[in-house]
């Protein structure tokens, strides 16, 4: 049980910043012991359980707390580890045992990059998925109701769209809803004029379908405009807008938790990165409500394509004939244009 | 100055000897990758909950590396608080940006609340990193209010961004004044007081570097434009169209809005230059209110801080460090932290008067971690 020899160190006072020179021997009873090696007056004395002894990090020196009398410090960092192993004390130096320096840091080095690219292609949408089944009902319909109030207050103003207008749309929104999971009472459908936003449609998670009046007068058919609601209703049904909020959210809070080991300026780029990556997440939530909207369009017995035909309505007014689309929050109108329509046909040939 | 050093002209009242005694940092990138990698691994394995204990380890490799005058630096703070003072924090946070998302009206009204809280956050954030600060054994407190943080950082940050960094000295002297000037060690105070010419002195420079970047990129941007100026109607026709139909956004969903890509492009290889060219003027600068703030620091009116940061030597080395860290990525990270603390320790220096061993103190370290967490979460810098 003893060690080897006495230990050299500082010995302080409690609250003192004057340091003697000092040694530090344990009896074979456990009782540890603080001596001033000149004159061999004793500093302290304390069974060695009952010192708080901090853990070890690097090389830097250990401290062995005294309770009430003072600390003493050494850097002799393997003579501590000695002692608190012969004493039998739990071993404390298992996560130091880990940081040494040797080939299998490598092994980590490598663990960390799988890690990091298991978490965000795996662990997330696991964790997005939970989250979303965690969520009540209320939540998405609070959130709504805030967004369609804020938006009523600050955008919108109400639709100038005739009654018989109306109602030829909702009966076909009937339509879709009924073949829809969610049912005919899962979705409601609001006109409104949309002010600066323009010809727009969009979806809120608990179901509300926002369609502005500028999309309507621009929609050459009413197939064309089903079409874009049944674009939405996807939306709705793949929850993207609470799924894109959780990703964020769990992306961002992880950087954060690293933060202090990466570098403020790495976790910036990281953080901005993550954006970019949000990106292209949205565009493949685009690519799948566009899907939903060939597969409903045809069950309804309507044009499975009349989403392309407003797209390609958007691409004659716009003349968007760019093809890159990284960046893009929705695929580039063209290849969209040609997937879409690719797939209607797929569909409809299945059907036949 | 309330001390000013004996030039030898009679009578000196006693005979002031002055010793200066250098930082060093003797942490090695071998010993600290280790640390390193250990707490990243174990951080992303526990989804976040080591991150406690790694920042306690990183922290007390870095403190307890700084030595001076023959004794190191010491950080106390418990895991378990650091952990506590983050979950609240990232709880706040992530409820916040739910808000901002979905409720972007009551957010705005959150985020005015929040920034009037920020003073508060600061205030008890420094007292808990000074608290569980020692050396020598006797801990370091901090006396500063919610007025002086609201003074130093509010004003002083609204200063700097509303004169467009004319009054930035000002704000630099009311934040190292606060800062550092509230700092206890063993309940003797410590003076920081500094002057304002002495900040304009150093505020030239990177002035200076900001408006010559700004002529000189503008003038590329210009030449650039001249040279392809049969291209330049397309491609405003094709950022006007594009900002036209960007207005067109919904929340999600919006299935007419084309590729802003192009936009994305123009507009960010536009402002990458500015980037760079603010980055660096920030840290020149950064360095060079530390020079003056340390080099006017007197602790217990008798000991003198000095801080000697080569301006362009502290630039290289910041962002050579951090194009390194994201080339490896990350890998090269352990060799920048520790190459930037090596810097630092060797550019500071305490010219002290009399002996360092005769302070004594009871500062305990108390309560939670919430403010030091908040800080250290959203990346503050404080070291400004």
């Amino acid at each position: 049980m003893a060690s080897d020899g006495p230990i050299h160190g500082t010995w302080r006072q409690k609250d003192k910043a004057r340091g003697h020179e000092a040694e530090l021997s344990v009896a074979s009873g456990g009782l540890a012991s603080v001596t001033d090696p000149s004159s061999s007056t004793t500093f302290a004395e304390a069974p060695l359980a009952a010192i708080m002894i901090s853990d070890r990090v690097g090389s830097i020196p250990r401290r062995l707390d005294f309770i009430e009398a003072g600390t003493f410090e050494t850097s002799d960092n393997d003579a501590i580890d000695r002692l608190l192993k012969g004493s039998g004390r739990k071993h404390t130096s298992f996560v130091h045992g880990l940081e040494k320096f040797r080939p299998r840091l490598a092994i980590f080095v490598v663990a960390v990059i799988a890690l990091c690219f298991a978490i965000y292609r795996f662990a997330v949408p696991v964790l997005v998925e939970v989250a979303i089944a965690a969520t009540p009902p209320v939540v998405p319909e609070l959130m709504s109701k805030s967004v369609l109030a804020s938006l009523d207050g600050a955008v919108f103003e109400p639709t100038g769209l005739s009654a018989d207008k109306q109602k030829a749309i909702g009966d076909g929104f009937d339509q879709l809803k009924a073949l829809s999971p969610r049912g005919k009472d899962g979705y409601h459908l609001h006109y409104r004029k949309g002010g600066f936003i323009g010809p727009n449609a969009f979806a809120l998670p608990d179901g509300t379908v926002i369609l502005t009046d500028e999309l309507v007068d621009m929609a050459k058919d009413d197939e064309m405009i089903l079409g874009v609601l049944a674009h939405e209703i996807g939306h709705v049904d793949y929850d993207h807008s609470l799924r894109q909020l959780y990703r964020a959210a769990g992306v961002t809070a992880l950087i954060m938790m690293i933060g202090g080991d990466i570098g403020s300026g790495t976790e910036d780029l990281l953080v901005q990165g993550t954006g970019l990556l949000a990106l292209s997440h949205s565009r493949s939530a685009e690519t799948q409500a566009d899907r939903n909207s060939v597969e409903l369009m045809y069950k309804a017995g309507k044009d499975p394509a009349a989403i392309v035909r407003f797209f390609e309505l958007i691409r004659d007014k716009f003349h968007d004939t760019s093809n890159a689309d990284f960046f893009s929050t929705h695929p580039a109108t063209p290849e969209r244009i040609e997937e879409t329509k690719r797939y209607a046909e797929e569909v409809k040939a299945k059907g036949s | 100055m309330d001390q000013d050093i004996a030039t030898g002209s009679a009578p000196t009242p006693a005979p002031v000897s002055l010793k200066r005694e250098p930082f060093t940092f003797t942490g090695t990138t071998r010993e600290y990758f280790g640390i390193w990698i250990v707490n990243v691994l174990l951080t992303i394995l526990t989804l976040g909950i080591y991150s406690a204990w790694a920042k306690v380890r990183r922290q007390r490799y870095f403190y307890g590396n700084t030595w001076l005058a023959g004794a190191n630096f010491e950080y106390h703070a418990r895991p378990v608080q650091i952990l506590i003072g983050r979950l609240i924090v990232v709880t706040l946070l992530v409820a916040y940006q739910a808000t901002a998302y979905f409720a972007p009206l009551v957010s705005g009204i959150i985020g005015v609340a929040f920034i009037f809280l920020l003073p508060f956050f600061v205030s008890r954030g420094m007292r808990f990193n000074a608290r569980v600060t020692s050396y020598r054994n006797v801990r370091f407190d901090f006396t500063g209010k919610y007025g002086g943080a609201f003074l130093a950082y509010l004003l002083g940050g609204a200063l700097v961004y509303g004169t467009g960094g004319i009054l930035a000295p000002l704000a630099s002297q009311w934040m190292w004044n606060y800062s550092l000037g509230n700092l206890k060690y063993g309940n003797r105070p410590i003076k920081c007081d500094p002057r304002l010419e002495k900040l304009y002195g150093i505020w030239w420079l990177p002035a200076g570097i900001l408006v010559l970047g700004w002529i000189v990129i503008v003038a590329v941007l210009i030449g650039l434009a001249v040279t392809f100026s049969d291209r330049l109607g397309e491609l405003l026709a094709i950022v006007g169209e594009s900002l036209q139909e960007s207005r067109t956004e919904g929340s999600e969903g919006d299935v007419n809005t084309p590729s802003p890509m192009t936009v994305l492009i123009i507009v960010y290889s536009i402002l990458i230059p500015f980037f760079i060219l603010y980055a660096i003027a920030a840290l020149i600068y950064r360095a060079g209110t530390r020079n003056v703030a340390l080099n006017e620091t007197i602790i217990d009116g008798r000991h003198i801080m000095s801080s000697e940061i080569h301006r362009g030597r502290f630039a290289w080395i910041s962002i050579s460090n951090l194009v390194a860290t994201i080339a490896t990525l990350g890998l090269l990270r352990p060799w920048a932290a520790i190459r930037m603390a090596k810097y630092m320790a060797s550019v500071t220096a305490l010219d002290a008067t009399s002996s360092l061993e005769e302070y004594f103190g009871s500062i305990q370290d108390s309560g939670a971690a919430v403010g030091a967490e908040y800080l250290d979460v959203e990346g503050f810098d404080l070291g400004f």
